[in-house]
C-alpha cells in the first residue's frame, strides 16, 4: 500500500512539475518582457527538452541583477561572474519550482549570498580582513585641538543640518551619490559596512565570518560611517539641490 | 541676566566634564548600532546631547545612513553600472547547458 501511495505521489509531483513548465511556455511574453528576443529558442528547446528553458530564462531575468549584486560586494568582475555561475549551477541542482517570480528571485539571491559569504571566508583565511589604515585620523581636523573643549566639534566644521533627508530616498540622483560614496570606501571596509548595514548581519556573525575581532569591526564600521556621512554631506546635502 | 548666562556656562562645562567628548561620542554613536551599550554609557551620552547640537545631528545622520542602507537593495536594479557582458552571458549559458545536459 505504501508503495502504491509513493508511486502516486511521484506521478502527481511529476505532473505538477510538467504543468508548471507548460505554463511558463504558454505565456513567454508575460514571463519576461525583456528586450532579449529569446522566445524562438526557448520554445524550440521546450519541444525537445523541457528543462533547458529554465537556465536561459534565469540568465535573462536575473543574470544582470545577480551580477550587480555580486559585483558590489566582491568588486571584481571575474569573481562576480563566477559567483553568479555557481549560483545558477547550485540552483539547477536544487531544481525547485516556484509559483511567483519574486520567490524565485529571492531564492537565487539567497544562494548567491551564501556563495559570497564562502568567498569572504576563503579570502579572510588568506589575508587579514582588518583594515586599520583607512580614515585612521577620524576627522581629527574637525575637532578642537586643545583647551577646555578639546575633542569637541569645531562649530563651523561639525555636522550641518541636512534639509529634508527623507525626500532624498526617492531621488535616483541621491542613490547614485550614495553608490559613488560607497565605492570610494576601501574594499574590506565596504564589505564590512555592506554586511552590517545593507544585509543586516549581526556583529558577532561578521566577526566569525571574516575572522576579525569585534573591536576592529567597530572601528572599521565607525570609520566607514564617518566617511560616508562626510561624503554625503559634501556631495549631496551640501549642494542643496534636493529635488522635492 | 548676567547671572543666568554664568549659570548656563557652568552647566555646559559641568556636563562637558561628565560626558564623553565629541570624538568619543561619534565612536559610541556608531557602536550603538552594532552592540548594546551599557546603561551608564547611554546615560552619559544623553547628558551630552543636552548641550551639543552637533553630536545630536551626527547621531541623526547615522540613523539616516542606516535607513538608507536598508533601502539600498531596492535601488540596485536601477543602477546604471554594467550588468553581464555579452561574452559573460554566453559563457554562463554554455556552462548551464553543459550542466543541464549532464543532469538529464
Amino acid at each position: 500500500m505504501n508503495e502504491t501511495a509513493f508511486w502516486f505521489l511521484q506521478q502527481t509531483k511529476a505532473a505538477g512539475f510538467y504543468f508548471s513548465r507548460m505554463k511558463s511556455h504558454a505565456s513567454p511574453v508575460q514571463a519576461d518582457n525583456l528586450s532579449t528576443p529569446n522566445q524562438g529558442l526557448s520554445a524550440e528547446s521546450g519541444k525537445t527538452k523541457l528543462g533547458l528553458s529554465d537556465p536561459e530564462r534565469w540568465v535573462d531575468l536575473y543574470g544582470d541583477y545577480l551580477f550587480k549584486y555580486a559585483l558590489m560586494r566582491l568588486r571584481d568582475e571575474a569573481k562576480a561572474e563566477d559567483a553568479v555561475q555557481e549560483t545558477f549551477l547550485a540552483a539547477l541542482k536544487g531544481g525547485k519550482s516556484f509559483a511567483g517570480r519574486s520567490a524565485e528571485k529571492s531564492w537565487l539571491v539567497g544562494i548567491l549570498k551564501n556563495k559570497i559569504f564562502d568567498y569572504y571566508r576563503r579570502a579572510s583565511r588568506e589575508t587579514s580582513f582588518t583594515d586599520m589604515e583607512f580614515y585612521s585620523h577620524e576627522e581629527s581636523d574637525r575637532f578642537v585641538p586643545d583647551g577646555l573643549f578639546k575633542d569637541g566639534w569645531i562649530h563651523e566644521l561639525g555636522p550641518q543640518e541636512w534639509s529634508s533627508p527623507g525626500a532624498s530616498l526617492d531621488s535616483e540622483v541621491f542613490w547614485q551619490t550614495f553608490r559613488d560614496c560607497s565605492d570610494k570606501l576601501p574594499k574590506n571596509v565596504a564589505a564590512v559596512f555592506n554586511l552590517r548595514e545593507v544585509d543586516g548581519v549581526e556583529s558577532k556573525e561578521i566577526c566569525a565570518l571574516l575572522n576579525i575581532s569585534e573591536n576592529n569591526l567597530w572601528v572599521m564600521l565607525h570609520r566607514a560611517r564617518m566617511a560616508l556621512r562626510r561624503c554625503l554631506e559634501t556631495n549631496w546635502f551640501g549642494k542643496q539641490e534636493v529635488p522635492q | 541676566m548676567k547671572m543666568l548666562e554664568a549659570l548656563k556656562t557652568r552647566w555646559i562645562v559641568w556636563v562637558w566634564n561628565h560626558s564623553p567628548n565629541c570624538a568619543e561620542m561619534s565612536r559610541l554613536a556608531s557602536q550603538s548600532w552594532d552592540r548594546p551599550l551599557p546603561w551608564s554609557t547611554r546615560f552619559r551620552m544623553r547628558l551630552h546631547y543636552l548641550i551639543c547640537v552637533w553630536c545630536k545631528r551626527y547621531f541623526k545622520q547615522l540613523q539616516f545612513l542606516h535607513d538608507a542602507a536598508g533601502h539600498f537593495e531596492e535601488h540596485a536594479d536601477t543602477s546604471p553600472s554594467r550588468g553581464l557582458s555579452p561574452e559573460a552571458r554566453q559563457r554562463l549559458l554554455k556552462q548551464l547547458q553543459v550542466a543541464e545536459h549532464k543532469k538529464s
